[in-house]
């Protein structure tokens, strides 16, 4: 049923919830477990979670985040509000054998839920039970428009990198750029590149610069390892940009491609720099952001 | 829900185009508002956009009818849905905080195959995060059916601990006000858990000596006109008086809350009482349901600011960049 210890996980998150809610909250939710197999139990302590556990941000330590992921493969639960680890909680207290059943009662939740619980159900795509059940909810959500609800499917996510098809994860990439989201934070962007998303974003820049729209240099990093002919003009093209990130952009993905007419146009600083580990998608990503928060 | 003027009253004057003069924005400068009946679903990014400009950072959208009649008990649901979904994140673009009251109007209470079939998912929603009452729920033609749903939810509300924000008819208002407020007694809700909305100079004093709140409804044409509100101000004070503007798909202004606090200030009405009836009042009634932070407000104003990176536009939370409207060109 799942894809990992969930036992354990439960216990984890029983630990992490007693350290930062009230006394009361902690009690309210271990005397509604028996109940929990009840659908319509479920449901209103479901939905009334964020009144008894308040929607404070989890003071989560190192071990924790490192036990969190050491359990469960690629689960971020940092940043995480009280509220939607409870509610994670509670959901991973379901039978989940029958599976028609567990189904039902969760896809129900997604029917009728307004924006925080669906924050919550979407980051807990990695946690649910029978993972290939979920790979049509999953790329409905990725038609959402709203930001939140993006973010929690496309940013510290591991579910749909694993579980997603080609085209499903290459409409959640495009998405993510088209709605600015910070690329750095999707898991298995590097893993999941594919020519096919490589010549559709060289095409959507094409686009943006026809609009004379800008470009996230994030983008490049997915298009790096199928570099050919047909993108190096691309790449030229961001080299000689005014703009330092989508020189160092142009670098990276210069440094991460196989085609050799790029490789020679490298320039050795950037190459110092990569290779001294002072110029990284990472860094990049941080640059960003630092210039986003000034 | 309005009824239009009647056609033959029309006069040429009616029908020339309006001038712009947004010169009551500088005797509001500062001043904060909180719309707690307006159905922005039926309104456009525009209207969000001069809310927001004209200090609007907090409003209540009541579940209510859409100008016709629903015929299935999915489109309630995804309705009900849509105020907590989709309208809520719409309105966080804008830097608004949006809330809504959920119910069954009373217009479609008169179906009652379907509104059966309501009752039994209004459960489902009315203890979601930033619900913040029962409503607009109450009589419109005063049938029996309409009494059966209104009774019903008003049980609902007493069960959920919620205020209830209640619609009174324009037909037969004054009795029909009455009416409402008998049946909530009977019910045994505290009058000031209950908003009694759409009031007018007939009905305002019977509700504020009953002890409950009375909202009032600034919209052309078919409920009060803001000139006439100063003066109810003027002589009922602000206790238990809160202002709306109701706006939806009629002929209505989205902007009504501030216009009225800007002609009560230029007509001598004290900045304290104009804080009461256009922001505070209604964050004290409808804030009972404890799902309203003050706090929020100013989180939700946080994405207000476009962040420029390399020339590029990065919104927080998804916001909007602003656009010139009298600009010829669209980028």
């Amino acid at each position: 049923m799942y894809s990992y210890d969930s036992q354990k996980i439960i216990t984890l998150f029983g630990t992490i919830l007693q350290q930062n809610i009230s006394a009361e909250g902690f009690m309210y939710l271990k005397e509604k477990i028996p109940s929990l197999q009840n659908p319509s139990h479920f449901n209103t302590t479901f939905v009334t979670l964020p009144r008894k556990t308040g929607k404070q941000t989890l003071n989560i330590t190192k071990d924790q985040l490192t036990q969190a992921s050491n359990i469960r493969p690629g689960l971020t639960i940092s940043g995480w509000s009280a509220d939607r680890l409870a509610r994670a909680y509670i959901i991973l207290q379901l039978e989940a054998s029958d599976r028609e059943k567990y189904f039902k009662t969760l896809e129900s939740l997604f029917r009728s839920a307004e924006v925080n619980e669906l924050v919550a159900l979407y980051s807990c795509l990695p946690l649910f039970a029978w993972p290939e059940m979920w790979i049509a909810r999953c790329s409905e959500g990725i038609r959402s428009n709203i930001g939140d609800v993006l973010k929690a499917i496309m940013c510290n996510n591991p579910y749909p990198s694993e579980n997603l098809s080609e085209s499903a994860w290459n409409q959640l990439v495009l998405k993510a750029v088209f709605t600015e989201k910070p690329l750095d934070q999707v898991i298995g962007l590097d893993a999941r590149a594919n020519e096919r998303l490589a010549r559709t974003l060289s095409d959507y820049a094409h686009e943006r610069w026809a609009a004379h729209r800008n470009i996230t240099p994030e983008l490049w990093r997915c298009v790096a390892p199928f570099i050919d002919e047909q993108i190096l003009p691309d790449v030229q093209k961001l080299l000689s940009s005014a703009e330092t990130l989508e020189n160092e952009a142009a670098a990276l993905a210069i440094y991460n491609s196989n085609f050799d007419p790029a490789k020679k146009l490298l320039p050795g600083d950037y190459k110092t720099a990569i290779e001294n580990g002072t110029l990284s998608w990472k860094i990049l990503a941080e640059k960003m952001n630092d210039h986003v928060l000034q | 829900m309005c009824c239009s003027k009647n056609i033959n009253d029309i006069t040429e004057q009616d029908l020339r185009p309006g001038t712009t003069d947004n010169s009551y924005m500088e005797k509001i400068r500062g001043m904060i508002f909180f719309d707690p009946h307006v159905h922005m679903t039926s309104r456009t990014t525009d209207d969000y956009q001069a809310m927001a400009d004209a200090g609007v950072v907090a409003l209540i959208e009541p579940a209510f009818w859409l100008g016709q009649p629903r015929t299935g008990v999915d489109t309630f649901r995804d309705y009900y849905s849509s105020l907590i979904g989709w309208e809520r994140f719409r309105s966080s673009q804008f830097g608004i905080k949006h809330y809504c009251t959920i119910g069954l109007n009373s217009r479609e209470a008169n179906n009652e195959p379907l509104a059966e079939q309501v009752m039994e998912i209004l459960p489902l929603f009315i203890y979601k995060e930033g619900v913040v009452g029962v409503g607009e729920i109450g009589f419109d033609d005063q049938t029996a059916a309409e009494e059966k749903y209104y009774r019903l939810q008003l049980e609902l509300a007493k069960e959920a601990n919620l205020p209830v924000q209640i619609h009174t008819p324009h037909r037969d208002k004054k009795k029909g006000t009455t009416r409402s407020m008998d049946i909530a007694i009977e019910h045994g809700l505290d009058p000031q858990m209950v908003i009694v909305d759409h009031n007018n100079e007939e009905t305002v004093k019977e509700v504020l000596d009953r002890g409950f709140w009375a909202a009032f409804t600034i919209y052309p044409f078919t409920k009060m006109g803001n000139e006439r509100m100063v003066e109810v101000v003027r002589q009922y004070g602000s206790k238990n008086i809160m202002i709306n503007s109701a706006a939806d798909w009629g002929i209505s202004d989205p902007l009504a809350v501030p216009k009225t606090a800007a002609l009560m200030k230029q007509q001598g009405i004290s900045d304290e009482d104009i804080r009461m009836v256009t922001y505070q009042n209604a964050i004290t009634a409808f804030g009972q349901s404890g799902q309203i932070d003050e706090a929020d407000f100013a989180a939700a104003q946080q994405i207000d600011q476009t962040q420029k990176f390399s020339g590029n536009t990065i919104l927080r939370g998804g916001q909007h960049p602003r656009m010139d409207k009298n600009s010829i060109v669209i980028k």
